[in-house]
């Protein structure tokens, strides 16, 4: 295959905000689009809630530093200030901007973009479409990648970096139509592949294939990982999957309940109670639990999120969408019966460390979007931060690779290389004596995530994550592919996917562990409150020698003194 | 998943899913096989296939990323019907099964088949791009991102359903005449131009329409409503259809396409007499030789299954032409006023 200047991992909107602005910084440019599903069926589709910009719309007196301001807050002093400062005097012109080309944002009275409050904000900034925020601005993204005539390699999953001295050549990809791993030799590789929360599996909010294959290929290749302890829960995830059920439940006024009947929160935030910040629900949620006071369920302990007393009217009309979750999730129809509930992890906040130009420590590798760590978010990441995160940092990653991939050599990756990932794969598709069953593990990886390394983190705990991570590894080398067919083989890439998991799962485990406090979305128990002396800075994680090995980075600071966190 | 297989106290139902099964790489055709497993209220179609994945056969193959209908990724025929497999529960599809107790799953039709239930959606987004299905901004590029449009929630409301769509492809696959003609524009990219078609930003609003009318295009569709039965959003296709058809006769004028003949058509039906004769009505649009080869096969089936039109002779003359007139525009308004309720959520 010809070279490309620029090869973009990810068809979120990330990665797509990517391919556009690398094309309009130098339309010369030879650019691809690699993604593992079609890019309108990617994660972003999923936020509902809508993306942050202060463009006083609805608060006149709101400011671009009003919002830096919050979400540093947020992050509980963590962010990078000067990256949150890009963030944020961005976001106007990023959301106007996809304004200008289509998204069909809700509007206010006199026809400008409708604002809404969202958690953490002293001002509603958050600019939504109804309830399907991050679909539409998806689809308006796609549609002007088709416009311009991005050149799209649907279905193909990237397996490898090729790795030079000090750069990267290019990578290597699997078709999934025809089997075949292929050489896309490039000068430049943006990894846009979003989050990882999908390692606690049944207990998460995101796809199936929210598995941090972008972290883990770059992670193999010798980048470092920032942040991965911050993982953050959201209180109400559905029993079964851990799909969302939004805030808009608690918001209208349901209740959550305990197996007596109490309304708990009572005992966590007397006033707010069901209102609370969603790390206080989460750990109240969470301690309820723990203490016995959850019901039990061959798929787990959990508590009931109670609406059958705001009446069956206000319920189809004010949360139809809650009640249709729970109808095709749960089989439970909350006008008549509680909702079975408990929190789920929902966000990344770590990735692939980068600076304020999408760049990672190696020549030629740029990560954006949920898969990269910049950081704006810190320890905590604030609602609607997130989409705009993406976008802001996805079109300032297109830019910089468009403007350096002259820097480097055309990339080339030899026949050797690429014998050598399909000889991985074909190791893996010869069933023979003792085997064990990826679907097994990758749930068990998911229970004791979620167990040892979730919301409430304590020294004994993560030391039992760390074994258990580490023996599922070594029973995964025993996990045998048994679709032998080249065509769409969903099994070989449900497994390489757990391998990519099982890598990131300990950078997650070894960072919570390293960090001896409480910050944001980690909770040590054995270190209950914020250690600015010893922790105010970010955590690093590189593979050396196949283990994952902890560094640190200092935090930028800027105009925002340390403050406690209070709301 | 262990939950299918543990005892509960919420019981469970013992149900056989019978899944089309496709390798093109050993199989000359495809065949069906049976999985029993028991499913306990609650459980998705999709996670009873994924649990057949895990535990009964790995190489069953089926699409599937959010798991919360919202990807449009899982979009296959469960009983039947094409929707998607997240949001179908079991309990609701064995009430639905023709044989009791088994559930038929197979993939969606009208676009190539690849392995089991994934089809090939290449094709839906080539005719995406050939219907120009985006926003071509009338904003001048050095003043993008500097202000906003200022849009009214009327128009807003225009076009709030239409973005609904997750290109799930249910409605290509249940729409009528791409069974025929796999040319045909297809419900959903339909949908989308009417969408931009309507979004003042938009600057090629001419361009797209003048698409739209030429062969394969919106005159094509036979008004059956199947696309927006099936719609897995309840999006009103037929609104956006229709819409796109009045304003091509506002824009164009009647005579310039094939798709005009089929409106000439139409409205000769009408007047003379009082009702369509939709089994000539692709012979006039489209040419004899075209119809023979691509909807004679399908007439015949749905002539076994009773649901085509009677042929031209056995439609009389509708007795009293000016009641049916009237009853005609009468039914014009409605489809207008429930166009504004339906853009109304
Ligand atoms: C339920 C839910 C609700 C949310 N609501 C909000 C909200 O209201 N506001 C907000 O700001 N944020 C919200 N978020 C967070 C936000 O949606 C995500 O952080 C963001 O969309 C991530 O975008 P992305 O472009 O980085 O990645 P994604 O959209 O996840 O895209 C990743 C892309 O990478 C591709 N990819 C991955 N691995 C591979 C591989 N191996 N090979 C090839 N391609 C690959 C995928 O195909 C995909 O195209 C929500 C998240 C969830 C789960
Ligand atoms: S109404 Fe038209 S577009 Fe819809 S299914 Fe029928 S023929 Fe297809
Ligand atoms: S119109 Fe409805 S059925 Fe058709 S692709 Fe869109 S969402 Fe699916
Ligand atoms: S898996 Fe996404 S719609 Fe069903």
């Amino acid at each position: 295959m010809k070279p490309f200047d620029i090869v973009i991992v990810g068809g979120g909107g990330a990665g797509l905000y990517a391919a556009m602005e690398a094309m309009k910084t130098n339309p010369a440019l030879n650019i691809a689009v690699l993604s593992k599903v079609y890019p309108n069926r990617s994660h972003t589709s999923a936020a509902q809630g809508g993306a942050n910009a202060a463009l006083a719309n609805k608060a006149k007196d709101d400011t671009v530093e009003m919002h830096i301001f919050d979400t540093i807050k947020g992050s509980d002093y963590l962010a990078d200030q000067d990256a949150v400062e890009v963030l944020c005097s961005e976001a106007p012109k990023i959301i106007r901007e996809l304004e200008n080309i289509g998204t069909p944002w809700s509007r206010m009275e006199d026809n400008t973009i409708a604002q809404r409050p969202f958690g953490g904000a002293g001002r509603p900034r958050c600019c939504y479409c109804a309830d399907k925020t991050g679909h539409t601005i998806l689809q308006t993204l796609y549609e002007q990648c088709l416009r311009k005539g991005v050149l799209f390699f649907n279905e193909y999953f990237a397996l490898n970096l090729s790795v030079h001295g000090s750069r990267s050549r290019g990578l290597i990809a699997m078709n999934m139509k025809s089997g075949k791993v292929e050489a896309f030799p490039a000068k430049t590789v943006i990894f846009a592949t979003g989050g990882y929360a999908k390692m606690y599996w049944n207990r998460s909010s995101n796809a199936a294939g929210n598995t941090g294959d972008g972290q883990a290929i770059a992670y193999r290749a010798g980048i470092p990982m920032k942040d991965m302890e911050f993982v953050q829960f959201h209180p109400t995830g559905l029993r079964k999957s851990g799909l969302l059920v939004t805030e808009g439940a608690r918001g209208e006024g349901g209740y959550l309940i305990n197996k007596d009947g109490e309304r708990f929160m009572a005992r966590y935030a007397k006033e707010k109670m069901e209102l609370g910040p969603r790390d206080l629900v989460s750990r109240s949620i969470e301690t309820e639990i723990l203490e016995g006071r959850g019901f039990d369920s061959p798929a787990g302990k959990y508590i009931h999120l109670d609406l059958r007393h705001l009446g069956a009217d206000l319920i189809k009309s004010r949360l139809p969408q809650i009640r249709e979750m729970s109808l095709n999730f749960e089989g439970v129809d909350p006008i008549e019966e509680p909702i079975p509930i408990r929190p789920t992890a929902h966000y990344s906040m770590g990735g692939i460390d980068t600076d304020n130009f999408g760049r990672t420590v190696m020549d030629g590798v740029y990560a954006a979007g949920e898969c990269a760590c910049v950081s704006v978010h810190g320890a905590n990441r604030l609602g609607g931060n997130s989409l705009l995160d993406i976008l802001v940092f996805g079109r300032i990653a297109g830019h910089t690779a468009a403007e350096e991939a002259g820097k480097f050599e055309p990339g080339s990756i030899s026949e050797e290389e690429l014998r050598e990932s399909v000889d991985d794969i074909r190791s893996r598709m010869q069933p023979s004596g003792h085997y064990e069953r990826y679907g097994a593990l990758r749930e068990e990886l998911g229970q004791t995530l979620a167990l040892n390394v979730g919301i409430f983190r304590e020294s004994s705990l993560l030391h039992k994550g760390i074994h258990d991570i580490g023996e599922l590894k070594d029973r995964f080398k025993k996990v045998r592919v048994f679709d032998s067919s080249d065509v769409f083989n969903t099994n070989l890439q449900q497994v390489l996917e757990l391998q990519n998991m099982l890598d990131l799962a300990e950078t997650v485990a070894v960072g919570a562990l390293a960090r001896e406090e409480s910050r944001g979305s980690h909770t040590r128990i054995d270190f209950p409150v914020r250690d600015d002396e010893k922790w105010h800075k970010h955590t690093l994680a590189t593979l050396v020698d196949g283990k994952a090995t902890p560094g640190e980075k200092p935090v930028t600071m800027g105009r925002y003194e340390l403050q406690e966190r209070t709301y | 998943m262990t939950e299918i297989i543990d005892q509960h106290q919420e019981g469970k139902r013992d149900v056989t899913f019978r899944v089309f099964r496709f390798n093109p790489q050993v199989d000359s055709k495809p065949y069906f096989d049976d999985y029993t497993i028991s499913a306990e209220r609650g459980i998705t179609v999709l996670r009873s296939l994924n649990y057949i994945k895990e535990h009964v056969d790995a190489t069953l193959s089926f699409r599937a990323f959010c798991q919360a209908g919202i990807c449009g990724s899982c979009g296959m025929r469960v009983n039947g019907i094409s929707k998607l497999a997240c949001t179908s529960q079991v309990w609701d599809e064995l009430d639905k099964c023709r044989e009791p107790g088994i559930i038929r799953v197979e993939p969606l039709r009208s676009l190539p088949m690849i392995k089991d239930l994934i089809v090939d959606m290449d094709p839906l987004v080539d005719k995406m791009t050939r219907y120009s299905n985006w926003v071509d901004s009338t904003m001048p590029l050095d003043e993008m991102g500097k202000k906003e449009f200022l849009i009214s929630e009327e128009e807003f409301q225009q076009y709030d359903k239409a973005t609904d769509c997750i290109l799930c492809a249910s409605c290509v696959s249940e729409c009528s005449i791409l069974r025929a003609n796999k040319e045909y524009v297809s419900p959903a990219v339909l949908l989308k131009s009417y969408r931009m078609n309507v979004d003042s930003r938009d600057g090629i609003h001419d361009l797209r329409l003048a698409e739209l009318v030429k062969d394969h295009g919106v005159w094509d569709c036979t008004h059956c409503y199947r696309c927006q039965e099936s719609c897995v959003k309840s999006i009103p296709i037929m609104e956006a259809i229709h819409a796109i058809r009045e304003d091509a006769l506002e824009k164009r004028g009647p005579r310039d396409t094939s798709g005009a003949k089929h409106a000439e058509a139409f409205m000769e039906d009408i007047e003379k007499k009082g009702k369509l004769v939709e089994a000539t009505l692709p012979i006039r649009t489209n040419g004899v030789v075209w119809t023979l080869r691509n909807l004679l096969p399908m007439a015949m089936k749905m002539i076994v299954k009773r649901r085509t039109p009677p042929p031209p002779p056995l439609v009389k003359s509708a007795k009293g032409i000016k009641i049916f007139r009237a009853m005609f525009r009468e039914m014009t308004e409605h489809v207008k006023q429930d166009h504004l309720k339906s853009h109304k959520k």
